[in-house]
């Protein structure tokens, strides 16, 4: 429902994953198998002299140190920078508005319905029921759509389809009031208040 | 004046279309991002363990960049270790070194790679299909749904009832009271038909395990 990158968050992991596994199987094969150690002994010297020139011909005229440490702070400083980045991309997609449109009636001009409108007509809605041990409702934006999410906790032994039917009686209502169609996610959880709380026995 | 009102239409027109067609495969969109992990916490853990080697290495790079001396080690040495490494260091320590990442490596692969299925299934009943809303219900719930409808069809406590529910299969356990018989037909009955009204997609199928063995004073 949120607009977490999960396509980027697979091929980079993916990516992170492969390195590591790479660099620690290096690592065993070295400590292990001789012939690997000789190999790796002759292999990665050549590369190390290559880089080893790359500092010493790139010095401050007049200095000892290479300007290429600061080119390596700054890639690592854009490396962090990425990160970061990516980490804020999580779960993001909360969205405050259910509908927004221009109405060409009367007087001229957009309406804004926010999403507390749904939240908490249906919070109000589902707050006596004896089958629910809680509930929460959601705005999310979709692709720049916007669409409700409703999590229901339901006590053990509700019948889900029984809820979610009711449930979807409710939101046609919303529709309704709101008059717009706006998708809608029900999802129908477990959590610890609804494995620990008494049991549904009534229905 | 005709042919404006005609545009009008086909915009309308159009502007249906569009909505249902983006609707549809666009919930279905929706409802495989509920059903499947986003690794939104893996990716999280990834991004600052490569943030904080990151920014080791730039306050190594700054330190050298200024001419001061380095923090831990000098990136030249570090690298000249590197290159002699099987000498230097001794062989249990870098195989050790090495199966840690190796772990971590396959760890952050595995995260990547494999399906990432969550236990939930979707319901098709009420679904896109009537044009009602998406409905996704954990396992849990439908086991506790199907444990009652068990209980009820065999006729014992709760506590004698346990239902498993994986993506393609559900395992109702039973034990009966000692000396009360139970028969499993009528209990594989009442669940499949729960299951039967529920309409969830993967649909599993249903098996009753009655055990040999009661329990006495349930």
């Amino acid at each position: 429902m949120n607009s977490t990158p999960s396509l980027l968050n697979r091929i980079l992991l993916t990516v992170l994953g492969l390195m590591l596994l790479a660099a620690g199987i290096l690592l065993v094969l070295l400590a292990t198998v001789p012939p690997v150690g000789a190999w790796w002994q002759s292999w990665s010297p050549g590369i190390w002299d290559g880089i080893n020139q790359a500092f010493n011909a790139t010095r401050f005229p007049g200095r000892t140190e290479s300007w290429l440490w600061i080119v390596v702070a700054l890639v690592l400083l854009l490396l962090i920078g990425l990160m970061v980045a990516w980490i804020a991309q999580q779960g993001k997609g909360r969205s405050s508005l259910l509908a927004a449109e221009y109405d060409p009636g009367d007087v001229p001009g957009d309406v804004r319905i926010g999403g507390g409108v749904a939240e908490q007509a249906l919070k109000h809605a589902l707050a006596g029921r004896p089958d629910l041990a809680g509930s929460t409702v959601a705005t999310y934006d979709v692709k720049g759509s916007p669409a409700l999410k409703v999590r229901l906790l339901p006590r053990q032994g509700v019948a889900p389809h029984l809820l979610a039917a009711e449930i979807a009686g409710l939101l046609a209502a919303l529709e309704a009031v709101v008059g717009k169609e706006t998708p809608v996610l029900i999802h129908i959880g477990a959590g610890a208040r609804t494995r620990f709380g008494r049991a549904e026995r009534v229905r | 004046m005709s042919s404006r009102v005609d545009a009008g239409a086909r915009r309308s027109r159009r502007e249906e279309d569009r909505r249902t067609e983006g609707q549809g495969p666009d919930m279905r969109r929706v409802a495989y991002r509920e059903t499947h992990s986003s690794r939104a916490a893996v990716a999280i853990v990834a991004a600052v363990l490569v943030t904080v080697l990151a920014a080791y290495g730039l306050l190594e790079a700054a330190v050298h960049a200024i001419g001061q001396p380095a923090w831990l080690i000098e990136p030249q040495v570090a690298a000249q270790r590197l290159v002699e490494l099987p000498a230097g260091i001794s062989p249990l320590l870098l195989g050790a070194v090495g199966a840690v990442l190796a772990m971590a490596g396959l760890i952050f692969l595995l995260n990547g790679v494999l399906p990432g299925r969550r236990a939930r299934h979707l319901l098709a009943g009420t679904g896109q299909a009537s044009g009602g809303p998406a409905v996704v219900v954990d396992d849990e719930v439908i086991a506790s749904s199907l444990a009652r409808r068990a209980r009820l069809a065999a006729n014992v406590t709760p506590e004698q009832v346990m239902v498993v529910v994986s993506q393609r299969q559900v395992l109702v356990n039973v034990r009966p009271m000692s000396g009360v018989p139970v028969d499993g037909g009528t209990v594989l009955a009442a669940v499949q038909d729960e299951l039967d009204q529920m309409e969830l997609e993967p649909s599993p199928e249903a098996r009753v395990n009655v055990t040999p063995t009661g329990v006495i004073g349930a």
